[in-house]
């Protein structure tokens, strides 16, 4: 199936200032994509330059096999949620939600159908007669929502649009959104730049830093198997052990950390003796306990800070070499931890391993 | 106001408020009490009253000719100056201008002229485009003067004007012209009403200006500035408190609509 | 909102009316007309540049800018308006008629004199009132508080300056007052004097001041005066050191815009004025007036008024030293 969009070797600069880095990428129809990177990776560029609002310095931007590259915002098939919702303040929510059908040149009966229809997916029917600044910050999201929606769009752009709520709402309009996007079939791009929301909702995540992609994939695999040092401090809390390669031998690689010997697989790299690698060791993959662990990797620490959190408790621990790791423990577990000297343990299978690309240079 | 400010300052402050107050409206005061004066000539104390001016003002043809000749001088440069003051005010906000500053500068410079001066000017202007004295000149010539307020107001709104709502209708389907009229005008309506009421009051107060533009039909001011030098009489009196009524209820009005448009 | 107008909810329902959402935009837009002449123009760089830029540029260019550069042409000719035979030629002699002549020399003098003390006389009137409403009146009060000063501004330049001659001439209330508790015997002539006109710039143009004095002030945070209170500031010390360098702002445009509004006047003059108190706009005015061939002096004379008086501002503002910018 041919992608609905098409970013082709999309450069945008201002000035010196490269905003966007050589950007291939394909979205295929009908998924959730969300753009995730730091605020300045060039994810907004991207977006406003597919919205249309920015012109790229070189590329081409297709839009349902079209060329869009120079196609000016009114003329092209995509709509956007806005950050701040730019709702017009002056016209009822109904009367939002028609502006794009009228130019569409709908006639009266059929934007009427369609705005109920829209309201209706929201619940929101109550609220047609009402002005943007009489509704709440959630609603004025699902209003923003349906207005992009309205005219039926091949891509429906969404630029930060959650920032603006507190996170049990945030949290809420997520679920929501990943609803409708399901209901309705359509294609989403998602930009932001918190990276739960990506994980919460994308069918694919594309993690960009400093205008380019760094790594693209589902929320499963950027998550267990970040490709970069970037990628797995960007999404989710992480421990990464920076070691030397003792023997490596098919999936089984011994590394020197800290001093420490442990294992990992290295996943089709082969390193050399000798060489650096980084190990990913996310805090939960972490088993502490007062007796040592029978099978996998383990150290022996002491506890140096507690941090609870709720529904699990965070444990800084300090492990031979004066390094500290980041663990989590449940509840139920904290209570047996009594004691500042614990054993840590996880297995080789649930880290993965990124070449330290520095050092291979 | 739980400050440390002594009472002594503050009494005084009230007093002189009050005292101003008073000077400000103790001359309009009298001067329409006089109207009411029942006998030929102007001078206190005023011992009968009447209402005959009122009744003699209202039949002068002169007078009632004066009121509509000024409102529709008044009602052509308002809809000009609205018009090109709005247009310039886009023009500064618009992205990637340059000479922003320039553009500004020159919008107002017909308020830092003094009014003399600009009049002065601009008759020389209208006779070296060989453009008559009269209406057409008044009417250019109110409008130079009230576009500056204009733009100044115009600009204070576009400002405060959430700059994603253009582009979230041009993403909708609009082009610039509609994006402007069905989201940046109606988000000016307030402002620019209050101005355009400004705009009215400005033209319908101008003296300096209609004295050098203006043909041989009198405006308010030039029929009232007439009758003054012509002499004294309570019917003067009359015809400027009604002026004087009518403008204040319109402006008190403006206030009341641009205020009540901000709060919302 | 149960009870209100539900919209989409009623429409659920069979008869309700739809509600009107077209505005007829559409129609236009969609027009061949539209579409070949504006809708095209949009479409095009150029097309945007002239729609956005083209009358605002134009209008500028011609009318807040043309008529001064004309005045300057016209300054600098021997005759206008051109008579028949009579040939016009480039001369400085109408900008020498200003210096040969004290009968031109004066007016101008005193025109800054006036427009001076009465600028003067305005900031110390208003300066108390617009703190006031500022600072000392309740937030909740402060529109109405405003709102009260505004009153006379509704009535024109004109009627303002009628109502002065009520309060000051020979039978008006003042002397009427001061006859009446006995304290003169005839009346003061005070009408037509230096001391009406006066009273009548200032009367006229005070609310110019109101304006800018009073948003700079209101500006000032509270919390500012109440830190030098505790402190250990006294009230006089508090409005030295802390209001007044803060409100500089709002002085320097305030007294710009009275003052060339003062220099400009020209109906009060002529009606509060006498024999003693011809400023310079009346002595400019003579020269459009009858002897039509007198305009290049006039408009000569109208620009020395217009630079001295913008550098006067000018300076003013360097020494005050706020920021630059316009009188509003």
């Amino acid at each position: 199936m041919e992608p609905v969009v098409q970013f082709e070797n999309i450069n945008k600069s201002y000035g010196k200032h490269v905003a966007v880095d050589n950007l291939n990428l394909s979205i295929e129809a009908g998924k959730f994509v969300t753009l995730l990177g730091p605020s300045g990776c060039g994810k907004s560029t991207s977006l406003r330059m597919l919205g249309g609002f920015e012109t790229p310095t070189s590329g081409r931007i297709m839009l349902s096999g079209k060329d869009v590259t120079r196609v000016p915002p009114n003329k092209r098939n995509v709509n956007i949620v806005f950050q701040d919702y730019a709702l017009f303040p002056h016209m009822s929510v109904a009367k939002n939600i028609a502006f794009g059908l009228e130019l569409k040149g709908f006639d009266n009966q059929r934007i009427h159908r369609r705005v109920s229809e829209l309201l209706e997916l929201v619940q929101l029917q109550d609220y047609a007669n009402r002005l943007p600044a009489e509704l709440s910050g959630g609603q004025r999201q699902r209003v923003a929502l349906m207005r992009a929606l309205a005219p039926d769009p091949d891509v429906l752009l969404l630029d930060e649009p959650l920032s603006a709520l507190d996170a049990k709402l945030r949290q809420q309009m997520q679920i929501e959104l990943k609803a409708i996007q399901e209901k309705t079939g359509k294609t989403f791009m998602f930009v932001t730049h918190d990276q739960e929301e990506a994980l919460t909702m994308s069918d694919t995540i594309v993690v960009m830093n400093k205008g380019r992609i760094e790594q693209m994939g589902d929320p499963n695999t950027l998550y267990g198997r970040p490709g970069s040092v970037f990628v797995a401090n960007f999404i989710g809390e992480t421990n990464l052990l920076r070691s030397t390669v003792i023997s490596s031998k098919g999936d089984v690689a011994a590394l020197n950390w800290n001093g420490i010997t442990i294992t990992a697989n290295p996943g089709g790299l082969d390193p050399r003796h000798g060489e650096h690698l980084y190990v990913v060791l996310r805090p939960e993959a972490i088993h502490c306990s007062a007796a040592e662990p029978v099978l996998g990797n383990r150290i022996k620490g002491k506890i140096r800070q507690r941090v609870f959190k709720g529904n699990h408790t965070s444990l800084m621990v300090e492990v031979a070499g004066g390094a500290m790791l980041n663990t989590l423990v449940h509840p139920s577990d904290v209570a047996q931890l009594s004691s500042e000297d614990i054993w840590l343990g996880w297995k080789p299978e649930t880290t993965t391993v990124i070449p330290d690309r520095h050092a291979q240079n | 106001m739980r400050n440390m400010v002594s009472d002594a300052p503050r009494t005084t402050l009230t007093a002189f408020y009050w005292a101003f107050i008073l000077y400000l409206l103790l001359p309009l005061t009298l001067m329409m009490a006089m109207s009411f004066k029942d006998a030929n000539f102007v001078a206190f104390p005023i011992g009968d009253w009447t209402l005959d001016w009122y009744a003699k003002v209202m039949q002068d043809k002169q007078f009632l000719e004066a009121c509509l000749y000024s409102i529709m001088i008044a009602a052509g440069s308002t809809l000009a100056a609205t018009t090109l003051g709005t247009w310039i005010a886009m023009l500064i906000v618009a992205d990637g201008i340059r000479g922003r500053t320039i553009i500004f500068a020159l919008a107002c410079l017909p308020a830092v002229v003094p009014g003399m001066i600009s009049a002065i000017s601009l008759r020389i202007f209208i006779s070296t485009i060989d453009m008559p004295t009269g209406t057409m000149a008044i009417i250019l010539g109110h409008t130079v003067h009230a576009v500056p307020f204009v733009v100044v107001m115009a600009l204070t709104r576009l400002r405060s004007m959430p700059g994603n709502l253009v582009d979230a209708a041009r993403d909708l389907g609009a082009d610039g012209i509609v994006a402007f009229f069905r989201v940046t005008l109606p988000y000016l309506g307030p402002a620019l009403f209050g101005g355009m009421i400004f705009c009215v009051l400005l033209s319908i107060d101008d003296f300096v200006r209609t004295f050098f533009l203006g043909g041989y039909r009198p405006t308010l001011p030039m029929l009232i500035f007439a009758k003054v030098q012509g002499g004294m009489s309570p019917e003067i009196n009359a015809m400027a408190t009604i002026v004087l009524v009518v403008t204040a209820a319109v402006g008190l009005y403006a206030e009341f609509i641009t205020r009540r448009a901000r709060t919302r | 909102m149960v009870n209100s107008n539900t919209l989409a909810g009623d429409a659920a329902g069979r008869g309700a009316p739809i509600p009107k959402y077209s505005t007829g935009i559409a129609q236009i837009v969609n027009s061949a007309l539209y579409r070949h002449t504006l809708g095209a123009a949009v479409e095009s760089r150029i097309g945007r540049i002239l729609l956005l830029a083209g009358v605002p540029v134009i209008w500028l260019i011609m009318l807040h800018v043309g008529p001064i550069y004309q005045m300057l042409k016209i300054s600098l000719l021997s005759h206008y308006p051109i008579q028949p035979g009579v040939e016009s030629h480039f001369t400085l002699a109408n900008y020498a008629i200003f210096f040969r002549e004290s009968l031109y020399f004066t007016p101008l003098i005193k025109s800054f004199v006036f427009a001076t003390a009465a600028t003067a006389v305005t900031l110390v009137v208003v300066y108390p009132v617009a703190y006031y409403v500022a600072k000392i009146v309740k937030p909740e009060g402060r529109s109405k508080a405003l709102l009260l000063l505004l009153v006379p501004f509704w009535a024109g330049e004109l009627i303002r300056t009628f109502s002065v001659i009520m309060l000051l001439a020979n039978r008006g209330a003042v002397n009427v007052l001061l006859r009446e508790i006995g304290l003169i015997d005839r009346p003061i002539p005070m009408l037509y004097t230096s001391f009406s006109l006066g009273f009548g710039l200032v009367y006229l143009i005070c609310l110019y001041m109101l304006l800018p004095l009073y948003s700079a002030i209101e500006k000032i945070p509270s919390q500012y005066l109440d830190a030098a209170a505790d402190l250990g500031a006294g009230p006089f010390t508090r409005f030295r050191r802390i209001i007044l360098p803060l409100s500089k702002d709002g002085i320097v445009s305030g007294c710009s815009l009275v003052f060339l509004t003062c220099i400009g006047v020209f109906a009060t003059p002529m009606l509060l004025g006498g024999p003693n108190t011809v400023l310079f706009p009346e002595t400019i005015s003579g020269f459009f007036h009858g002897a039509s061939d007198k305009w290049p002096v006039g408009a000569a004379f109208a620009l020395i008024m217009l630079v001295t008086a913008l550098i006067t501002a000018g300076i003013f503002m360097r020494l005050v030293g706020g920021k630059k910018g316009s009188a509003f």
